[in-house]
């Protein structure tokens, strides 16, 4: 019995300590990213060629960012930008890692790019709303959220330039 | 020192046989005889008390500084600092000439095949290259080799080994590029005791210390044995040093040769070997002892001889590279390799004999070791930087984050992104585009300042503050600030299509003459570079040709405080005079704030701030700090993207439309010249797809120099591309612009196939509402 307040006070030292309000965790990203964005994903997709350089180095990055070493992720994207500075989905990666890694401005600001270059259709283009939707929630601009995240639910539905 | 010691041995003789003929003339008697034992008993006593009383106070104040020093003893190392890594993956865009410039810059040795890290190997368009094993920003790689077919510019295909599988992507490892030296000179790379190569351990125990293992610091036998020696030789031939005594001299004692500090540093040897294990004591002679002067500068340790001497770690020499630098312990300077190759061949060769005689190496080891050269590369890293107008930079964003202290004493890694190949070009386009102006009839005396960054990431790959290549002084490129002229005028333009209702790319705009009362009651009356008025015309054709007159009353509208916050806006806190004339660029800046004000136009309205430092690491490679990628995309990109499409036409069309004759290449470039009064500076920045660059000639004293935006700047920025990969701007717009085609002189929406029709990128409900006829008419058709 004795136990119970002190496991209490513990946890909430330690929630304390991990400020979970301040982080995105990779089940959120996950649930809130990218399971709805593949869900939605059943019209239009457009990918960008990546060559395999670039696809070892997301390959590498996914390996870090499962280990849960967020830096070595952005690393390893970063290496990958060099290569190809205009590609939607690397910078769609390294928005949601940006996202994870607490840094809701740069999870933001990748995102947005992304949409900018990207198809601004189909899957990717969902993640990028969804990104800038939690994003936006964290960094307390509710109405910009909910405007992103009902910009997600039509990237199925407009047609993108150039198609 | 020998005469010394022999004056010392010959008072020993005399006094041993004095007592001999005394023995002679009278037989003692048992009592005397106690008392002769009595005597030299006392006199024994006395001794050992007076040996006692002044000599124990001795050693314990040497045991004392033994100690003092060696367990606080830190060596102060030098931070080293690299460039960027080059990335080798199939596809890549580079030339041979690049790759060549980039492996000699990293201190590759071109060899007839590429069997030794550090070495690489030429046929034709193959490169076959083995990459040394480097402790990157992100990891550690082992050595690689590979091979790259390098065809138009551009990597075919890659293979490790070669002719094997591609490896997907490979990285070379970066160029030293400087060092930051601590303040009393001595270069060290400090290296473990277990990292350091078996064959120097044994090696230098065979050749120098032969009982390292077993003796207590100091090996009587061997002193004596060298002191016969010098005596018989008549001077210091051979020296009876341990490797510990060695040691002791060359961290405590200076180098005069008196018995004081010969006893000294025995009884320091001794104390060593006492309080501390023979690993540490090893550990400590590895990186301490003197192996060569670089200018002023002392090269202390194997681990900063290996990367002087041979350009590699010290872990990847071979045999004959260890028996060298073992070799050298005897004297760095008298046998040093570059000045005194034939004594260092003989030397190594020797001891190469004696790895062969202690059965370190087989016979036939030896005899193969022997007929290698010496391998000593031709140019040692730079002991001060090749690149000293970049290393200001780097030093800048550094001192936000260390002490000065921190950057020349804990040897840290400074991982940078200057790419030594196109540095090199970027130079060599200052120097000799210089040069070339002044053959042209310019000035003799015009200096010159480039900057490039890539625009994505906002790393600057190249920085040129001086004509002269590696002159240290007045850094152009951060510090000189000069009137930047017309390329203040996108600003001006971007800000007026940031309000889409009022203006669009073809909204017509008066260029005609405009008189201002200024604040200090005088009158400013603009005039256009050829002296005439335009009359109206589209906003675009004025930002193209650069008319002063329609530049300044779009900016009265605009007003000239809200050029100033978008100046902040792009990065650049300058100060900056809030008067009409800042719209024709009265203002003062630097080539790299220019730079950073352009990098987000380049970047399409995300602005980045340019980085030269990536990444630093302490010397054992754990990660201190990282300055990753940041960006903050702006309001209104869709007016950036249409200024985008203007400075396109500047080439095209415009002040600069030399430019691709000057390049030999027809890719999309945007860019902006820019002139002072009485052609006192010359600018250009222009960029592509990748890259972003700033050019400024002019000169020091800021008097007129003859130049102009397209005579001057913009030919060293041609020169400078004409050796880099060049893709054409994206034009593509962002959410909220779309292309429509128009009539441009009747400001009309029409169709593709009407007569004058151009495409021409608008914010979405900006675009013209009339129609031309041409328009109608079709439009009427189809309806029919």
């Amino acid at each position: 019995m004795n136990k119970i307040p002190l496991v209490c006070v513990l946890s909430v030292l330690a929630a304390c300590s991990n400020n979970p309000s301040t982080r995105v965790e990779d089940r959120e990203i996950n649930a809130r990213v990218r399971i709805p964005a593949s869900q939605d994903s059943a019209g239009v997709q457009v990918y960008s060629l990546q060559n395999p350089a670039v696809k070892q180095l997301t390959a590498q990055a996914r390996d870090a960012e499962r280990e849960g070493d967020l830096g070595r992720a952005s690393s390893y994207l970063e290496r990958a930008l060099g290569i190809q500075p205009r590609d939607p989905q690397l910078l769609q990666h390294m928005a949601e890692i940006k996202l994870q890694n607490g840094d809701y401005q740069q999870a933001l600001s990748f995102a947005v790019r992304s949409y900018d270059i990207g198809p601004r259709v189909g899957e990717i283009c969902s993640r990028n709303w969804r990104t800038i939707s939690v994003a936006k929630e964290h960094l307390q601009d509710s109405h910009g959220a909910d405007d992103a995240a009902s910009r997600a639910l039509q990237c199925m539905n407009i047609r993108p330039q150039g198609l | 020192m020998a005469i010394k010691t022999k004056s010392k041995v010959k008072k020993t003789r005399v006094k041993k046989t004095s007592p001999v003929p005394r023995k002679r003339q009278r037989k003692p008697t048992p009592r005397k005889k106690s008392g002769w034992l009595r005597r030299s008993l006392r006199l024994l006593l006395l001794l050992l008390g007076l040996g006692i009383g002044l000599g124990a106070p001795w050693v314990i104040w040497l045991d004392k500084q033994v100690r003092t020093e060696f367990d606080g003893r830190k060596w102060d190392i030098p931070s080293r600092v690299y460039a960027r890594p080059l990335s080798l993956y199939t596809g890549k865009p580079i030339s041979i000439q690049s790759l060549v410039l980039e492996l000699n810059a990293t201190g590759y040795r071109q060899v007839q095949s590429a069997a030794m890290p550090g070495s690489y190997a030429r046929n034709g368009n193959h490169i076959d290259i083995n990459r040394r094993a480097f402790i990157f920003d992100d990891g550690v790689e082992s050595a690689v080799i590979f091979r790259l077919h390098i065809s138009e510019n551009k990597i075919l295909s890659m293979s490790s080994p070669p002719g094997g599988r591609d490896p997907g992507l490979l990285r070379l490892d970066p160029a030293e590029i400087a060092s930051i030296y601590p303040l009393h000179d001595e270069d060290r790379t400090l290296v473990a005791l277990t990292d350091v190569p078996e064959m120097l351990v044994t090696g230098l125990q065979a050749v120098e210390d032969r009982q390292f293992k077993h003796h207590r610091g100091v090996v009587l036998r061997s002193i004596a044995r060298a002191l016969l020696t010098n005596i018989k030789a008549g001077k210091t031939v051979q020296g009876g040093s341990t490797l510990t005594q060695q040691l002791v001299k060359n961290y405590f004692l200076s180098s005069e040769r008196t018995m004081v500090r010969k006893g000294n540093e025995a009884i320091m040897a001794f104390l060593l070997e006492w309080h501390y294990d023979k690993a540490r004591i090893l550990e400590a002679y590895i990186n301490e002892i003197f192996l060569g002067q670089q200018g002023k500068r002392a090269i202390h340790g194997f681990g900063r001889a290996a990367e002087f001497y041979f350009g590699r770690p010290l872990q990847n020499l071979e045999a004959e590279h260890f028996a060298l630098l073992i070799g050298m312990v005897r004297g760095a300077s008298f046998y040093n390799p570059r000045r005194n190759p034939q004594r260092a061949m003989q030397r190594r060769n020797r001891v190469l004999d004696i790895f062969g005689t202690t059965g370190l190496m087989s016979e036939n080891e030896v005899k193969i070791a022997k007929t290698r050269p010496l391998g000593v590369i031709d140019d040692p890293p730079p002991a001060s930087s090749r690149y000293p107008a970049f290393m200001d930079m780097v030093r800048r964003q550094l001192k936000r984050d260390y002490r000065s202290d921190d950057l020349s004493n804990e040897g840290l890694k400074i991982f940078t992104t200057l790419a030594p190949s196109e540095q090199e070009f970027a130079q060599q386009a200052v120097s000799g585009g210089l040069d070339q102006l002044q053959q042209r009839g310019l000035p003799a005396d015009l200096q010159g300042a480039l900057v490039m960054a890539e625009t994505a990431s906002g790393e600057v790959r190249a920085l040129v503050g001086d004509r002269v290549a590696g002159r240290r002084g007045f850094n152009r490129a951060l510090d000189a600030r000069r009137q930047i002229g017309s390329v203040i005028k996108p600003l001006v333009y971007l800000l007026a299509l940031e309000h889409s209702g009022d203006y669009t790319l073809v909204t017509p705009i008066r260029d005609e003459p405009i008189t201002l009362r200024q604040a200090s009651g005088e009158i400013w009356s603009p005039v256009n570079y050829d002296h005439k008025s335009h009359g109206e015309l589209p906003l675009m054709d004025a930002l193209v040709h650069s008319y002063n007159q329609a530049a300044v009353q779009v900016g009265l509208k605009i007003g000239v405080n809200n050029l100033i916050r978008k100046v902040r806006q792009l990065g650049v806190e300058a100060k900056i005079p809030a008067v009409p004339a800042t719209l024709l660029g009265a203002v003062e800046l630097t080539p790299v704030e220019v730079a950073q004000m352009y990098q987000s136009l380049a970047a399409g309205g995300y602005s980045v701030p340019l980085r030269s430092v990536t990444a630093v690491l302490t010397q054992q490679g754990r990660l201190l700090s990282r300055y990753p990628l940041r960006m903050l995309p702006l309001d209104h990109r869709e007016a950036v993207a249409l200024l985008n499409f203007a400075l396109v036409r500047v080439i095209e069309q415009g002040t600069a439309r030399s430019l691709h004759a000057l390049l030999g290449n027809n890719s999309l470039i945007a860019g902006k010249t820019g002139t002072t009064n009485e052609r006192r500076d010359s600018w250009f920045v222009g960029y592509t797809r990748d890259r972003v660059a700033v050019s400024w000639v002019g000169r020091d004293d800021n008097r007129p120099a003859g130049v102009t935006g397209g005579n001057a700047a913009m030919r060293v920025w041609a020169e400078f591309f004409r050796h880099l990969p060049v893709s054409g701007v994206d034009l593509g717009l962002p959410d909220g612009a779309s292309y429509v085609w128009v009539n441009v002189p009747q400001n009309a929406l029409t169709d593709p196939s009407c007569p004058d029709a151009v495409q021409i990128p608008f914010v979405n409900g900006t675009e013209p509402q009339a129609k031309t006829r041409c328009l109608v008419r079709l439009s009427r058709k189809n309806r029919k």
